[in-house]
């Protein structure tokens, strides 16, 4: 595929969910199937798009594109390697399964001629942010996306939702604005921000550090790092489900990617390593394994609990990102993969159980599994994918960020994500035993004489396409653990190797 | 071409003249007055636009006025920086008149309409006047057509708020004017000359034989111009003055009258006074530093506010120190950056207060908490406030963001992060004190609980402009940047 071919292609991702956004709240005028219909072709269409790249990205293309000057020195561009495919693949897939999932969901909700545009707007305003060949069109796509995105967050308009909107606002505009002064004094120090020249930063420098951590404080809050992980329990649970699947699977994602971009692009890892700059990549991500975790087991909200839960394996991504190895970044970023797939798969189930029961409070939801075996069967896998148990994907992307610590003699590393899967069974395990082993409250096991009689419970699944979305990320979460030589491991390897040979440059 | 070559004095002149055809012609027919003032506006805008064009293509031209060459004669200067801020005033007038054209027979009695537009082109003439002039008396007497006309414009309401405000204004106003008089006093005393170039040169061997005099004259021009632009501490009279004020009014004085103060100060500072008086002088730091806390105390002052027109009026102060910033960085960037702002925030401004005069036109709210589910009621006029507020944070794709960019820029290369900080905060604070207006006019549980009256197609059109305007302004800055980046070039 010429280079040509591919920047267009890479336009049209970006470009087409975009537009389509007005087109969509448009047709919400017409007919609501229209609206619908639009939606999901849109997100498909994004998706096939985004698969034809595959080729030339197998082959080892790189392609860095400038569009257009905005003013001297600083153009927008585009940019396609191994991250950027594995990231917007990712993404363009989950919100393939997470639209028609919002067909069934969203049918009982209000404001849908709100919704759906902007579902599909933060669609290509994420693979922007994928696509960006820089750091101020990557910024761009950043605050797009995330503004956006708020509406999402605030869509049920209780007194709740806007409160926890206007603390993901304000950390927003917070985080938007340490990425403004960390681009600036990049563009001070190395007078462009391309991310297609090699390291920007050569030598130690207080500004350097200054931006770094700027960085830091920008995409890691987007990513949900400790201290400034304080909106996202609040903001990712009261969602609509699927938007909470979209937030926590992919949205989280894009301020990891950030960081990636930042530590090899703009930085070299072996600048920050010299200078152990690294280190506090390291410390921030253990923080967060373990409080997240640690938090999370208080959570009584299931849509809470999981939220909890993402700030913790965002950790892991993060961990990994502080060491240098291919190993360890084969994990970062195959975590990056499990965890959207689990992630979605867990925000849907709750979602599907919200929907047809109504029921929030995990004390609630003993016995659901008898009620709903499909939903509950998928949860299950998934939260034990989280746990890490063999062989899940979670497994995989933890045996391979162990084993990429232990390749670089940091054993305490490993058993902090020992630690970590301990907690993750210990609040995950609580929700999936009583679902299946005990009865729904109002029922009790009677008894007359030896013989235990069951009462029978009816089956009640959710809504076909809600099910199908989560038997699909479920049954993703096991393929890509079973199959060691799956694609998503393959382009993380690569990835991997790529990244630590100097990114194509 | 005869005209050609007359063109600075021209575009003066045809908005002074028709000034006062306006009244006349309102008696006989209202209409026709109203589209007289927007043609000549129009017509000043283009002849504006070609000499910007003559001066890019040929270079500076210099007029003198009556054929009186400069030390004794009137100089006007058309150089690319100038005219720059020209075309601005010219363009933001003509804009903010065609919003004006449907507002005023709402705001104002229909006697007093005719005499508006007199002193709407009076001002735009003194302004236009003040952009291009070479000579200190000459812009002492812009000045204080400029401070009248702005006076009048608020007072022309007749309530007794606008004229509490109005006489507050006028007072300070005088003020201002009465320091700058002395300051040109004294350095005519040393030098004996109020061209600017010739000062410059003479002020360059006056300072060492009468510093004081020099000294004193620095300090009372910026006060003087302090005061008329707002600049923190000498601020209190803007908040009454452009909050009661007719909406069109307020669009004009906290768009562009703010600013044409700031960019004379701008001009005497680097075009009069000599290079080594500025080292030597802490002038710039001084004017940093009020910026400074301008940026600071306007937008905090602004969280406070319940009334939404005082609340934008608070915000122009942080924003006008925004620009002084620029000039007070004294570094290249950092100017471009704030000459930018002058137009991204002569638009932002406007804007936002053309949106709050819609609201007030369409329901007569004015207080913020009662604008609780407006959105619902009238999207277009609060999508313009969205957009406004969006360039006043610096939200990629807008204005705000450019300006920002450039004035952190030239901070950073002259190694005062603190200033970066401090341009980071305004964003942050005004985020802080806009996005919950936005959110709640559009998420608000209750809907809106006034009568929503129609706003006129042409109210909305001048808001679909200024929209247009700032997203260009965050989209394609390249061209305009590029201009003052030569423009401001030779003064470093």
């Amino acid at each position: 595929m010429a280079e040509k071919t591919v920047v267009a292609i890479q336009i049209i991702i970006v470009l087409f969910p975009i537009i389509m956004a007005p087109v969509i709240m448009y047709s919400n005028r017409i007919s609501d199937k229209l609206r619908n219909g639009l939606s999901v072709l849109t997100a498909a269409f994004t998706f096939v798009l985004t698969m034809t790249l595959y080729p030339f990205i197998k082959n080892g293309g790189v392609v860095q594109h400038s569009l257009f000057e905005i003013i001297p020195n600083l153009e927008i561009s585009i940019r396609l390697d191994l991250l950027s495919f594995s990231l917007a693949s990712l993404a363009s897939f989950v919100w393939l399964l997470a639209t028609p999932y919002s067909l069934a969901y969203m049918s009982k909700e209000h404001a849908c001629g709100r919704y759906y545009p902007v579902l599909i707007f933060t669609l290509g305003s994420c693979q922007g942010i994928f696509f960006a060949g820089d750091l101020f069109s990557l910024f761009v796509f950043f605050e797009l996306m995330s503004i956006i995105a708020y509406i999402l967050v605030i869509h049920e308009q209780t007194e709740e939702a806007l409160k926890a909107g206007y603390k993901y606002l304000v950390m927003t505009i917070i985080g938007g604005l340490a990425l403004f002064f960390g681009m600036i004094i990049i563009f001070e120090l190395g007078g462009t921000v391309s991310l297609g020249v090699g390291p920007i930063i050569q030598e130690e420098s207080v500004l350097g550090l200054v931006a770094f951590i700027c960085f830091l404080i920008g995409f890691g809050m987007k990513a949900g790092m400790f201290p400034l992980h304080v909106w996202l329990p609040d903001a990712h649970p009261v969602a609509p489900s699927p938007a909470s699947a979209l937030l926590s699977g992919i949205m989280l994602k894009t301020g990891a990617y950030g960081l990636i971009r930042v530590v090899f692009f703009v930085y070299s890892f072996q600048l920050l390593h010299a200078f152990d700059w690294d280190d506090i990549l390291a410390v921030l991500a253990v923080i967060t394994i373990l409080l997240g975790s640690a938090v999370a087991l208080t959570q009584t909200d299931i849509k809470r609990r999981l939220a909890y839960s993402s700030i913790s394996q965002m950790g892991y991504v993060l961990l990994g990102l502080s060491i240098f190895n291919t190993n360890a970044i084969t994990g970062a970023i195959f975590h990056i993969f499990s965890h959207a797939f689990m992630k979605s798969a867990l925000f849907l189930a709750a979602g599907s159980i919200i929907w047809k029961t109504g029921k929030r409070n995990i004390a609630d939801l003993r016995g659901i599994g008898h009620q709903m075996p499909i939903t509950m069967g998928c949860f299950a896998l998934a939260a034990l994918s989280m746990i890490g148990i063999p062989p899940l994907s979670g497994f995989l992307s933890k045996w391979t960020l162990a084993l990429g610590a232990l390749d670089v003699g940091m054993p305490g590393f490993v058993l902090v994500l020992l630690i970590s899967s301990l907690l993750n069974a210990l609040y995950y395990l609580p929700i999936i035993i009583p679902a299946f082993f005990e009865l729904p409250g109002e029922l009790t096991i009677k008894h007359h004489g030896d013989v235990h009689h069951e009462p029978r419970i009816k089956i009640e699944e959710a809504a076909p396409l809600m099910l199908l979305a989560i038997v699909l990320l479920a049954s993703c979460t096991l393929f890509f653990g079973l199959t060691p030589n799956n694609i998503a491991y393959g382009l993380s390897r690569l990835t991997a190797a790529f990244l630590l040979g100097g990114g194509g440059l | 071409m005869a005209l050609a070559e007359h063109l600075p004095a021209l575009i003066v002149i045809t908005p002074l003249s028709c000034a006062f055809m306006a009244p006349l012609l309102y008696r006989r027919h209202a209409l026709a007055s109203g589209y007289m003032v927007l043609l000549s506006l129009l017509i000043t805008l283009v002849m504006s636009a070609l000499l910007l064009l003559k001066v890019n293509r040929e270079g500076p031209l210099s007029y003198q006025m009556g054929n009186w060459s400069p030390p004794w004669g009137i100089e006007y200067l058309a150089d690319p920086l100038r005219l720059y801020m020209l075309v601005v005033v010219i363009a933001v007038s003509l804009w903010v008149f065609f919003y004006a054209l449907k507002d005023l027979e709402h705001e104002l009695r229909r006697e007093v309409i005719g005499w508006y537009y007199t002193l709407y082109l009076l001002l735009v003439a003194s302004m236009a006047a003040m952009t291009m002039t070479n000579d200190l008396f000459n812009l002492f007497v812009l000045m204080e057509i400029c401070a009248i006309s702005s006076c009048a414009i608020i007072t022309i309401k007749q309530d007794r708020e606008c004229l509490e405000a109005g006489f507050k204004y006028l007072i300070l106003s005088a003020m201002g004017t009465g320091c700058y008089l002395l300051g040109i006093a004294m350095l005519y005393m040393v030098t004996g000359h109020l061209n600017f170039e010739y000062l410059q040169n003479e002020l360059s061997t006056a300072v060492a034989i009468y510093p004081l005099n020099v000294f004193t004259a620095a300090a009372l021009f910026i006060v003087a111009f302090g005061t008329k632009a707002a600049l923190f501490p000498l601020h209190v009279w803007l908040p009454d003055a452009h909050a009661s004020a007719p909406s069109p009014s307020s669009a004009m004085l906290s768009g562009l009258v703010i600013k044409i103060y700031a960019f004379s100060l701008f001009l005497i500072l680097y075009q009069v006074f000599p290079r080594s008086l500025l080292d030597s002088l802490p002038l710039s730091e001084i004017v940093l530093w009020l910026a400074a806390l301008g940026v600071m105390f306007g937008s905090i002052y602004a969280m406070m506010q319940k009334d939404l027109k005082k609340m934008l009026a608070y915000s122009s102060i942080g924003q006008i120190a925004i620009i002084f910033m620029g000039i007070g960085l004294d570094q290249r960037l950092a100017l471009v950056g704030g000459l930018y702002h002058i137009a991204v925030h002569a638009v932002t401004k406007g804007m936002l207060f053309m949106a709050a005069g819609a609201i007030i036109y369409a329901t007569g709210v004015r207080k913020i908490s009662d604008l609780a589910g407006i959105g619902r009621a009238m999207p277009l006029v609060l999508a313009a406030f969205t957009i406004g507020s969006a360039s006043m944070i610096g939200i990629p794709g807008t204005g705000g963001l450019i300006s920002k960019w450039y004035l952190a820029l030239g901070a950073l290369e002259i190694g005062r992060s603190l200033f970066v900080l401090v341009v980071l905060s305004s964003s942050l604070l005004n985020a802080i004190y806009y996005l919950p207006i936005v959110i709640n006019a559009f998420m608000s549980e209750e809907d809106f609980a006034h009568k929503v009256n129609e706003v006129p197609k042409m109210l909305q059109l001048a808001l679909v402009i200024g929209m247009i305007f700032i997203v260009v302004a965050g989209v394609f800055p390249r061209p305009l940047i590029l201009l003052l980046g030569e423009a401001v070039a030779n003064f470093f």
